[in-house]
């Protein structure tokens, strides 16, 4: 190393060292939000996704049984001393009443098999001596499916990609290769791509709307725009809640709104609105407009009037000019507000619960009913495992476009 | 060129120095340096000015020597005392910022009052002391106003005020003045140069206007990438500018690159782009292959007087440019192989010049200084 | 107004348009916020316009209700210790984060940001399972910490954004006044960026008070909160007393923004 390079490297040295003081005491001011953060906020999600490849039912309900499938291979049914360690399992789980439990996490992969796994765990007790094979046989010939002994083994495992390919309509075969989902269960891509599609859809629509509102605000009188901005925000300070009440009121059957269309003649009968895709997108966009608009306006603002004479002078005519010299420099705006929007909507659940039909029942929806009502968890948290890594996606694309420190608030 | 440490060394008697840096450098990268070796004393009771165009580093070392940067190698001293690790509160040092940095949510007597708070002066001893400050500025009956219903120049004064109120033996200026317009500026300039010389204090003050330095201090350091390129009273640094950016940067002055032949005595021979001779004062500077560079001032160039004249250096050339100013007429004239050099002359009814015309021009030897290529 | 006088016809139509069409949206955005009032104070359980008859009959049902009351008193508890404590460790953070010196500041920056990116229903049910291990779950501290996790992006923002505006050099006048830091922090630069640090408090409040989802996830009965109150009374069978809530809460965020406005407001001039 030359004498020139260990210069530098004191020199790099000396800078750090003389920084040190300033960055540590920045950073201490900062350390126990970011602390919390990765508590109260980080964690949880971590906690979540973990839970979306956690596998813990088999292995606690049949420790002995999967110790005896070690050495199957997997083409015939298993022999004797399997049958016998499943029914010493099921003889304990009985007795702690964790069955049911397998018996949920195996009817997951099998339908069927959770009243299999609880016939079996209620006769378990009757089955005095061996061999046991028989008489598992005999209570339901599944016992004998290698493709259901298959299931159980790899179960085994304490992850399993189980749900996370599930959300993603993917399904492992017994013999462990990927598969597509059968039809009625491929419905989770369906839900993607409709949350996917609506988010486009209300970001497209608050575009369309908020690109000329925000434009009219640079351009009215002072006193004008100040109303008019008063008008934007205070929407966006109304409880979401209360906006999508609002909705849910106006699209009502014999809502406002049905009452307007009647009075001016456009229907004859009164629209289904409320429950519909229709009331959910045009809801969503009245609560997303603003944060579209927002971004949008603190870039046009910033374009000096200078640059719209200096093309007409030039020779442009007034569409060309805003075309060709004022909408491009909107562009950083517009990107902006509209990576907002789209992001804000992924995770949207109040309003499509509330204003939404079956059908318009978006990734987060589903999470929640496979929380509260199926209490799937695993399957709940691969969901939220697939919607955070697209929202994350797009949040990149939103820091690297943009940056998280041009995030304004009125 | 290294003036800075010749200088420091050879002028300054280090017994006198309130502060001293001393191989200070300044990086926040690593890799850069805003300022570089910097080895400087400041006596007690000067009036210091570091000049120079932004980022030269004259800011940087001032917020070295207020305490808000580290110096990333090197030390400073405050009265004899290492002050690297010394946390801006306990220097005891008065600093007037740029825009002033008066705290808009306190009355002026409150702002002025404020340092005296953390010295234990209270009650009706602070109330005094603040008046003094405030009367010292002709502030007296504004002690109530807040700073936002001031002028410029008010805030300007109890800034002053707020830097002075507790007796401190330094006092640092960043461009207190910058803000303000050119009358006030001037009338600021002579007040505050009054002040320090009244109360007996060391300033140290940053500018990049080389007037306001010229006028109000008694040495100026002239900062440029870093490094003090010239440390003089302002008076040699007019005349007997050390290198090519001091010359540039003060004043107007006209550079010609010439070659040097030998000296005569303490005079230099110097041969011109048109293979003319000339002689100047300066004889240490030697470029290689003896290229050199004279510099001139534009007020030092004259018409050619009638008949010969010792000491002068005469050359003839073609009128570019003219501009007349009132007072006087700038002429741009194509001279000695090619070069423009810029004369200004008094305006006389008796003679006009145009684009074209043929002229001679003259400058004194002694106001020639020779410089490094 | 509006127009350069050296418009052509063909561009006044036009301006006319987008002027016509930004104020339909401006109507759109607002209108439906407004229609809920005059529903609140109808007689009728019916959601039509115009009111026949105006009563205050739903909002003695709402304050008549002991639910509706106690749901009003978990959210303000909710929503106060979720301002304090997302309020000092928001403006903490951002006071770190807008010095020059600070390590890592986008990443650190994208991290704080990010409990408002990330889908709300992703933190309720991540805190519902997480929360759960330590029997945090119906308890009023882990509402309260799921909350603040998400109120905190609002004040680092706002006092960001503030502090971007704000002259270091006046913390710099009042150190070498010889004021220790502390001190330099309680008289110079809190009572200066003061305004952001209310306006985050506000957002802080706002969004504690009005969150539905994690409320949710993370409340039994007794800790049920306004809007988890509205939100099932929706779900199952929507009344005009829910009228009378959502009206109620219109007229609190109105307020929120007029402190917030009139904030903003005294911080330009």
């Amino acid at each position: 190393m030359s004498v020139v390079d260990i210069d530098r490297i004191d020199v790099f040295m000396a800078v750090r060292r003389a920084e040190r003081p300033a960055r540590r005491a920045a950073f201490s001011l900062a350390l126990p939000l970011i602390a919390f953060l990765v508590l109260a906020f980080l964690a949880p999600i971590l906690y979540l996704l973990v839970t979306a490849v956690a596998n813990p039912e088999t292995r606690a309900v049949l420790p002995r049984t999967l110790a005896a499938l070690e050495s199957w291979h997997g083409v015939s049914p298993p022999d004797e001393p399997v049958y016998a360690a499943l029914a010493a399992d099921l003889k304990a789980a009985k007795d702690g009443s964790t069955a049911a439990l397998l018996g949920k996490r195996l009817n997951y992969e099998i339908s069927g098999m959770r009243s299999r796994v609880l016939s079996a765990a209620r006769m378990v007790d009757q089955f005095e001596v061996g061999p046991y094979k028989e008489k598992f046989v005999a209570l339901h010939k599944d016992w004998a499916s290698p493709d259901v002994w298959a299931v159980i083994k790899r179960n085994g495992a304490s992850l399993t990609p189980y749900y996370l390919l599930t959300a993603l309509d993917l399904r492992q075969a017994p013999d462990g290769t990927l598969e597509r989902a059968a039809g009625d269960q491929a419905i989770f891509l369906n839900v993607l791509g409709r949350t996917l599609f609506v988010a486009g859809l209300v970001t497209l629509f608050t575009l369309l709307l908020g690109y000329p509102v925000a434009y009219v605000l640079t351009i009215a009188p002072k006193a004008i725009a100040g109303i008019m901005m008063l008008l934007v925000l205070l929407p966006l300070w109304t409880s979401l809640l209360v906006r999508t009440t609002a909705w849910v009121v106006l699209l009502q059957s014999n809502g406002v709104i049905n009452d307007l269309l009647m009075a001016l003649h456009l229907t004859s009968e009164k629209m289904q609105l409320i429950f519909t895709r229709i009331g959910t997108v045009t809801a969503m966009t009245h609560i997303q407009l603003p944060f579209t608009i927002l971004p949008i306006y603190s870039v046009m603002r910033s374009i000096p009037t200078t640059q719209l004479r200096a093309a007409r002078s030039l020779g442009a005519g007034p569409s060309s000019a805003f075309w060709r010299v004022y909408a491009p420099q909107t562009l950083p705006g517009v990107v902006a507000g509209c990576l907002m929007t789209f992001i804000l909507s992924l995770g949207y659940y109040i309003t499509p619960a509330l204003v939404g039909g079956p059908r318009d029942q978006m990734v987060s929806n589903f999470i929640s009913v496979y929380i509260n009502r199926d209490l799937n968890w695993g399957l709940a948290a691969g969901l939220g495992g697939v919607l955070l890594v697209v929202t994350l996606a797009i949040y990149l694309l939103f820091l690297r476009l943009v940056g998280a420190d041009k995030i304004k608030l009125g | 060129m290294n003036f800075s440490q010749k200088v420091s060394v050879v002028a300054d008697v280090p017994a006198d120095a309130l502060v001293r840096f001393e191989g200070v450098k300044k990086s926040y990268d690593g890799i850069n340096f805003v300022v570089k070796d910097l080895n400087l004393n400041v006596r007690r009771g000067e009036f210091l000015t570091m000049l120079g165009p932004s980022g030269s580093g004259k800011t940087t070392t001032l917020m070295m020597l207020g305490g808000f940067e580290r110096p990333t190698l090197g030390h400073i001293t405050l009265d004899g005392k290492p002050v690297e690790r010394l946390p801006p509160e306990k220097r005891n040092i008065g600093f007037v910022f740029q825009n002033y940095a008066l705290f808009p949510h306190m009355t002026v007597a409150e702002n002025v009052a404020f340092p005296l708070r953390y010295r234990g002066i209270k009650g009706a001893a602070a109330q005094q002391k603040v008046q003094e400050a405030l009367g010292r500025v002709s502030l007296d009956a504004l002690g109530n106003r807040r700073p936002a219903q001031l002028s410029g120049g008010q805030q300007q004064r109890v800034a002053l005020a707020r830097a002075l109120v507790f007796e401190p033996s330094l006092v640092l200026m960043d461009e207190p003045l910058g803000a303000l317009d050119k009358q006030l500026r001037e009338r600021m300039q002579i007040e505050i140069k009054q002040l320090q010389t009244s109360l007996g204090i060391t300033m140290v003050y940053v500018t990049h206007d080389q007037s306001e330095a010229l006028t109000m201090s008694d040495r100026i350091a002239v900062f440029h990438d870093g490094r003090i390129q010239q440390l003089a009273d302002p008076e040699t640094l007019y005349n007997e500018p050390a290198n090519r950016f001091v010359a540039s940067f003060i004043g107007e002055n006209n550079t010609v690159p010439c070659t040097r032949l030998g000296a005569e005595g303490d005079v230099a021979v110097i041969r011109m782009g048109d293979g003319s001779t000339f002689r100047a004062a300066g004889t240490d500077a030697v470029g290689a292959d003896g290229k050199v560079t004279m510099s001139v001032r534009p007020e030092n160039i004259g018409l050619a007087a009638a008949g010969d004249r010792p000491h002068v250096n005469r050359f003839a050339g073609k009128v570019r440019e003219v501009f007349f100013l009132g007072d006087h007429m700038r002429l741009t004239v194509e001279a000695l192989g090619g070069q423009l050099v810029t004369a200004r002359i008094p305006a006389s009814r008796s003679r006009s010049f145009a684009s074209g015309d043929d002229v001679v021009l003259e400058c004194c030897v002694s106001s020639c200084r020779l410089l490094e290529a | 107004m509006w127009l350069p006088s050296y418009a052509t016809p063909s561009e006044r139509l036009a301006r006319t348009l987008v002027v016509a069409l930004a104020v339909a949206v401006l109507l759109f955005l607002i209108a439906p916020l407004f229609i809920i009032v005059p529903l609140s104070f109808s007689r009728d359980p019916f959601f039509t316009l115009p009111v026949r008859e105006y009563s205050l009959r739903w909002y003695e049902d709402f304050f008549g209700n002991a639910r509706w009351m106690n749901s009003i008193v978990n959210s303000a508890i909710a929503a106060v210790l979720t301002t304090v404590l997302a309020t000092t460790l928001g403006t903490l953070a951002a006071l770190g984060i807008s010095r020059p010196d600070f390590p890592a500041r986008r990443l650190v920056m994208a991290l704080l940001i990010s409990p408002m990116i990330v889908p709300v229903v992703i933190v309720a049910v991540g805190s519902y399972l997480f929360f759960g291990q330590f029997g945090l779950t119906n308890t009023r501290l882990g509402l309260v910490l799921a909350h603040t996790a998400l109120a905190t992006p609002f004040v680092v923002i706002t006092v960001t954004a503030t502090l971007s505006t704000y002259d270091t050099n006046l913390t710099r006048a009042a150190l070498s006044s010889g004021a220790p830091p502390a001190s330099a922090f309680f008289r110079v630069t809190l009572p200066n960026i003061m305004p952001g640090v209310v306006s985050g408090a506000i957002f802080a409040f706002a969004t504690s008070f009005d969150e539905v989802v994690v409320a949710l996830f993370m409340t039994a009965a007794e800790q049920r909160t306004l809007p988890v109150q509205m939100f099932s009374g929706i779900r199952d069978q929507i009344n005009p007393t829910i009228m009378a809530a959502a009206t109620l809460l219109l007229a609190l965020s109105i307020v929120l923004f007029a402190v917030l406005t009139l904030l903003t407001r005294q911080r330009r001039a």
